[in-house]
């Protein structure tokens, strides 16, 4: 029988034992084996293991395949997601080993934008009072600045749900009371839209995301949405009135 | 007739049960993997420094990530040692015993005890605040779990150094080629993955998704002047950003281009990662390049 090449590994090691050995692969007699350097049984796999062994890397690699269908923006087959959250995501989870990898870097949204977050004391009426805490701050570009900003999109995109709403900015808050030195505080996410490519030079655009008021009333948080800004003020309409002017 | 096809299927069903052994259960010298582990311990080192200083304003016990979210956001299968940490002093003692066991693991020392316990700290420290975690924690959890199988404290470690110069330190385990087997495994599925992620945008169509990159303020190195000069140049990084990846995640499974590949991926993650803005996934994918080479390009 021709020997059966693996595009995989290096034929100069020694091959383990199996149904497929052949005279030049791994060696039956323990002397043989020392004469290559290394005990022949010493770094194989036992064949009475070697099943068991197989069937846990199946089982893993079926997990593994559901993970990366399941955690996915389109993996939404309710066969594949029920199937690994009752079999696979009890063991993979806690091991943070139930994942996607879809790392696609950007689309160009709106949402793989630069988030950041503003927190200021809401003064009366919530009015402007004293210069913000950024996070991260302007200019840092480090490991620390992307979690900062991993936190600001979770805080936006988790409005989206209804479960998980109001929840992170309402823990911004009360996470920031003591660093800020108020009860009463503004949550802002600033997202920092790069320019379109056909408008290369322009200087990115910054909006509100998302912005609340958290305040602490005799130990009861509360949450106050602040609504978007064009929703609450007048529409300005640049044109001069017809007949006005010069 | 018959004998002959139930011979041929037989004959199938060995090549492939050949194949299968062959691939997960090679016996493999620790070297290659032992430079995994170096370099995975650094990373969770660099990794974890992100994640200290503002420790307490996160996981503390008034920090912006309270039991209270985590209720909502977390599996309910999710566990992590940090939720036990009740106290601002108990978290920071379990982030450095974290920080301890990664050193140890970087070097080397105590490997078959630091290598699990290094990766239950890391999946511990994600599972305490997902909302924080990026791309490249995702990638050191796996690699720390594959490096709880293999035998990586045989080579280049401080265990190797104290441990009496017998033959047997340096025999090759499966244990080594298995956990070699499945970072390779991950290598290519974690390209695939990210591929298929980005095909579905026009931006990576249209060749504009490295401008997007680029243009955003946390962007480590500024490429905007020469995207904006040239609409060739940044369709060019893009279709090469996906290009290496489709040849990364095929390339490692060939006897032919595995080795090239690798070697590409080695240099070509990290840069992806600095277009990209994720240095430290580039990073972690070229320590998984590296778990690729074949092993004429591990040092000798």
């Amino acid at each position: 029988m021709a020997r059966h090449h693996t595009a995989d590994r290096d034929d100069r090691q020694r091959p383990p034992r199996g149904p497929l050995r052949t005279e030049d692969s791994a060696p039956t007699d323990p002397e043989e084996g020392t004469e290559r350097g290394f005990a022949p049984a010493a770094g194989a796999l036992p064949e009475t293991l070697r099943g068991p062994a197989s069937l846990l890397l199946a089982l893993y690699l079926v997990g593994l395949g559901l993970c990366v269908a399941g955690n996915t923006a389109s993996g939404t087959s309710l066969l594949l997601g029920t199937v690994k959250d009752r079999l696979f995501a009890p063991w993979m989870v806690p091991l943070w080993l139930d994942l996607g990898h879809d790392t696609r870097l950007t689309y160009g949204l709106p949402e793989d934008a630069d988030h950041s977050l503003e927190i200021r004391p809401a003064g009366k009426g919530g009015g402007r009072t004293s210069a913000p805490l950024r996070f991260p701050a302007p200019g840092d570009h480090s490991e620390r600045g992307s979690r900062w900003r991993r936190l600001a999109v979770a805080a936006v995109l988790a409005e989206e749900d209804a479960e998980q709403a109001g929840a992170l900015p309402a823990a911004i808050g009360a996470g920031s009371f003591a660093a800020a030195g108020d009860d009463d505080l503004v949550i802002r996410v600033v997202r920092t839209m790069a320019p379109d490519y056909e408008a290369a030079r322009s200087p990115g655009l910054s909006e509100t995301a998302l912005e609340v008021r958290v305040r602490r009333r005799e130990g009861e948080l509360q949450l106050i949405p602040i609504p978007p800004a064009e929703e609450v003020a007048p529409l300005f309409d640049p044109l001069p009135v017809s007949g006005g002017g010069n | 007739m018959d004998h002959r096809a139930s011979s041929s299927i037989g004959e199938l069903a060995a090549v492939a049960a050949g194949t299968w052994d062959r691939f997960w259960f090679t016996p493999t010298d620790a070297r290659r993997l032992a430079i995994v582990r170096g370099l995975a311990g650094l990373l969770g080192l660099v990794l974890a420094w992100s994640w200290a200083r503002d420790l307490v304003a996160w996981f503390g016990p008034d920090g912006i990530v309270s039991p209270e979210v985590l209720g909502v956001w977390r599996s309910p299968t999710a566990l992590s040692l940090f939720d036990l940490a009740r106290s601002s002093a108990a978290l920071w003692g379990l982030f450095l015993l974290g920080v301890v066991v990664l050193g140890m693991l970087a070097v080397g020392a105590l490997t078959p005890i630091a290598a699990p316990l290094a990766a239950l700290f890391w999946a511990s420290l994600l599972h305490r605040g997902p909302m924080l975690v990026g791309p490249a924690d995702d990638v050191l959890a796996v690699i720390l779990w594959c490096l709880v199988i293999g035998r990586s404290g045989d080579a280049f470690s401080v265990d190797r150094r104290l441990a009496a110069t017998d033959a047997k330190g340096r025999a090759p385990s499966w244990r080594n080629g298995l956990s070699l087997a499945l970072l390779r495994l991950h290598a290519s599925v974690i390209a695939a993955a990210a591929v298929v992620a980005q095909l579905k945008a026009d931006v990576w169509w249209n060749g504009t998704a490295a401008w997007w990159l680029a243009a955003r303020e946390s962007t480590r190195i500024d490429l905007t002047g020469v995207f904006a000069g040239s609409e060739i140049a940044t369709n060019l990084v893009t279709h090469s950003i996906v290009l290496f990846e489709v040849a990364f995640a095929a390339g490692v499974w060939n006897r032919w281009t595995r080795g090239p590949v690798a070697r590409v991926g080695i240099v070509g993650w990290p840069l992806v990662g600095l277009v990209a803005g994720e240095p430290m996934w580039g990073a972690a994918m070229a320590i998984l390049a590296w778990a690729c080479l074949p092993d004429d390009g591990a040092p000798r």
